[in-house]
């Protein structure tokens, strides 16, 4: 848009249907696990719109994903995700496995591709052979998690007793200099069949189960306050 | 025996009093002027075999396409009218494709069967503005094999757009005496070796002619992927029988 | 004047995709495609994917004001570009090297990008321009060319994957869409490598380099570039023009991905730190001569006039 416009002249109107409605997501993947955050604050410019709007949601016991960007193409986003995944299990009898929801997001990205979703993605879950998985998107395609290069050991698996301090020192730091972060924090966990993690989770106040089936995944969130100022 | 059954076997979607739909029956009778097909399932994986007909000794027998790939895992034999399964086929392969480009996995046996039977009941009157695809049922029985996480499987499908899945199953003009044979030989433990003596063993007993190398076909689907046996392959199965 | 055509033409690819768009509208969520079996994707046989257009004038400068970053730095959408991507043709087959970064603006989005394209056992294509947009048709060529494979009985030539790729894109010109690509493989008819854009290009050629830091890894390439190098002396070729591009250009480094086509496929060869080739070079691997390309060559003079003075 010209920055100077006289009264005179015609003044050009264009379609903007985007906003950014602040925060931040994060998602680290262990050996065994994978932790999913989000920030629950919901601006728009220097006005906060709300202190509760989740960033981060479950999609099975092996996925949850997490966004960030335009609050409302995001919401409609996760909806349409959800309902993907619904007509999946009917028509295939089975969960959707995390590779193919990451190739599916891409896929559902890219029907946008001259229209996008402003939103960007992180997903994390377990993979089928047990092992845990971060997926990062842009708005239209999707990047693999890295893997360690052959005969390297790079990147390094934490233990979730690291990851979770880390994850709330995180949030605790970006809070106190960062006007868009803040309010609360939601931190969702996934463990695969039979991690060794989960009794450290258990000493973990407040921590409520979210898990839905028998699989042998189960999906844990800690939720913390945050600065609210 | 025509006479009975009136004007009701005219249009492909209009039922019988009785509560039958003629045409989709008549399709079904098609399949059994086929050539004979069987398909065997073992844990190893799934075995497919058809009868070549070499009608003159002018024609190329190796141009008969029975047999074809869905995909990397999954097979498909034919019985009946084979220009109809060339729609199902292609159908079964873009709906497979299709699925790995959007899913980034191979398609589940069921899934693939599931879509061609969608495709089987697309006949008759258009809905609204939706072209019609097809005026008739297709007239052709498939056996589709395939290997996914449930394991080996064999699964039927026939014109009214059923689907089932099958330890050990023969379609076509020999079915009858070819699946009780199939009921006496086939066992749980059964090898891929087992399996693919057994269905040349019963195809050789519904065949009038001689069995050999070019009036049969044999394929399996194993975890290696779908696979038509070559000549030399199919000669040696022959001669151990 | 171009929207103004655009606008009255029933041919051009806006007007296409606006009809699109309306045939679709109402049945876009609720699709057979979306329901039993398919579960998901539009039917192919009704051609490629359908996309969501905005209900605007011109589509695709709406889409233009929101993504490009040469006219307005601060727009939300950003699409990544600068990269460095070459492949050439030779007696022992094609060589395929690439770069890994992915910048936005100013920003290194990433350090690890795939961008070789892996569409199946015996074709490759390269990524430069848009990510999704590469990756996204370059999967769906993939899916295509196993169809020609079952239908015909015979795998894809490279030619005719490469024309497939450029009659897809060219019917989407004008409407944004970036990628500069490389389409290489093996044929009946021995090494191919074709070069593909989105402006609708395609050319067939023994070498070629896209990318922010072409000009840098051609420099490279030209200088040693012979029909009868030897498998080694092609993957160090390959190898060390990256690693030209990755040290002078900005928007190109981080690591190179190797990869070596022959007549039953290509394989991968390896990944090299661009800045430990720089210092170390690529390690033990043939054909490469021992040592750094940049830090010791530049010191040696230094250090042997030390020892002069001495």
């Amino acid at each position: 848009m010209p920055a100077m416009v006289s009264a005179a002249q015609p003044v050009q109107r264009s379609f903007n249907p985007y906003t950014e409605n602040g925060g931040t997501i994060l998602a680290i993947a262990g050996a065994d696990f994978s932790v999913i955050a989000g920030d629950t604050r919901q601006s728009e410019g220097y006005s906060i719109q709300t202190r509760y709007a989740p960033k981060v949601f479950r999609l099975t016991d092996k996925a949850v994903l997490a966004v960030n960007g335009f609050a409302a193409d995001g919401n409609m986003f996760v909806k349409k995700v959800r309902q993907r995944l619904e007509w999946y299990r009917h028509a295939h009898a089975k969960d959707m496995p995390i590779r193919a929801i990451a190739r599916l997001i891409q896929t559902m990205l890219y029907a946008r591709r001259f229209f996008p979703f402003y939103v960007y993605n992180i997903l994390g879950g377990i993979e089928e052979d047990g092992t845990g998985a971060v997926y990062s998107f842009d708005l239209l395609i999707y990047f693999k998690n890295q893997t360690p290069a052959p005969g390297t050991a790079f990147p390094k698996h934490l233990p979730l007793s690291t990851v979770l301090p880390l994850v709330i020192d995180s949030f605790t730091s970006a809070t106190e200099r960062h006007i868009e972060v803040g309010d609360g924090l939601e931190i969702y966990i996934v463990l695969s069949k039979g991690s060794t993690a989960l009794q450290s989770l258990q000493t973990i106040r407040g921590i409520q189960e979210l898990t839905a089936t028998n699989d042998g995944e189960r999906v844990f969130v800690i939720r913390r306050e945050l600065k609210k100022d | 025996m025509f006479l009975t059954r009136s004007e009701y076997d005219r249009g492909v979607n209009t039922f019988s009093p009785e509560g039958r739909l003629f045409q989709v029956e008549y399709a079904i009778e098609a399949i059994k002027l086929g050539s004979t097909t069987v398909g065997i399932r073992t844990p190893e994986g799934v075995v497919l075999a058809v009868e070549k007909r070499v009608q003159s000794p002018l024609l190329e027998s190796n141009s008969i396409e029975k047999i074809m790939e869905i995909d990397t895992h999954l097979g498909c034999a034919m019985s009946g009218l084979t220009a109809d399964a060339r729609t199902m086929i292609d159908h079964a392969r873009v709906t497979a494709q299709n699925h790995a480009f959007t899913y980034d996995e191979r398609i589940k046996v069921e899934s693939v069967t599931q879509a061609v039977c969608d495709l089987a009941l697309r006949f008759g009157e258009s809905v609204h503005d939706e072209e019609a695809m097809m005026s008739r049922p297709f007239g052709v029985a498939l056996l589709i094999a395939g290997i996914d996480e449930l394991g080996p499987q064999l699964y039927h499908t026939d014109p009214s757009g059923t689907f089932v899945r099958y330890d050990a199953k023969a379609i076509g003009s020999g079915s009858e005496a070819a699946q009780s044979e199939l009921q006496d030989k086939w066992h749980r433990q059964m090898t891929l070796r087992e399996a693919q003596l057994l269905t040349l063993n019963v195809l050789k007993q519904v065949m009038e002619e001689k069995l050999d190398q070019h009036n049969v076909q044999l394929a399996q689907v194993t975890p290696k992927g779908f696979e038509i046996l070559d000549e030399a392959s199919l000669k040696e199965v022959i001669e151990a029988m | 004047m171009n929207s103004f055509v655009e606008r009255y033409s029933a041919t051009s690819a806006v007007g296409q995709l606006r009809k699109a768009q309306r045939l679709t509208e109402e049945e876009e969520e609720f699709s057979d495609a979306a329901w039993g079996s398919q579960a998901g994707f539009g039917n192919i046989m009704n051609g490629p994917p359908s996309f969501t257009v905005p209900n605007v004038r011109d589509p695709a400068a709406f889409l233009r004001l929101h993504t490009d970053d040469h006219a307005d730095p601060n727009c939300r959408i950003k699409i990544q570009h600068g990269t460095t991507t070459l492949a050439f043709r030779f007696q022992g087959g094609v060589i395929v090297a690439v770069d890994s970064r992915a910048t936005a603006g100013s920003y290194i989005a990433s350090g690890t990008v795939k961008k070789v394209i892996e569409i199946n056992p015996y074709l490759l294509g390269t990524m430069a321009g848009g990510a999704a947009d590469c990756q996204y048709w370059e999967t769906y060529l993939g899916m295509h060319c196993r169809l020609h494979e079952l239908r015909n009985r015979e795998r894809i030539s490279v030619s005719a994957a490469s024309k497939y790729l450029s009659n897809l894109v060219y019917s989407y010109k004008g409407m944004g869409l970036s990628m500069g690509t490389m389409i290489c493989g093996w044929d009946k008819t021995g090494p191919a490598v074709f070069y593909v854009d989105s402006d609708g290009t395609r050319l067939k050629g023994d070498l070629f380099s896209v990318g922010s830091g072409s000009t840098l890894a051609y420099g490279v390439l030209d200088q040693g570039y012979r029909w009868d190098l030897t498998d080694e002396e092609a993957q160090e070729l390959g190898r060390r023009s990256i690693y030209a591009a990755g040290h002078r250009d900005a928007f190109s480094g981080n690591t190179c991905n190797l990869y070596h086509i022959k007549q039953d496929g290509w394989t991968f060869i390896g990944n090299y730190d661009i800045a430990k080739m720089h210092y170390d070079g690529p390690g033990d691997v043939p054909g490469a001569p021992g040592g750094g390309y940049g830090y010791d060559v530049r010191l040696a003079a230094a250090n042997s006039t030390e020892v002069a003075a001495a």
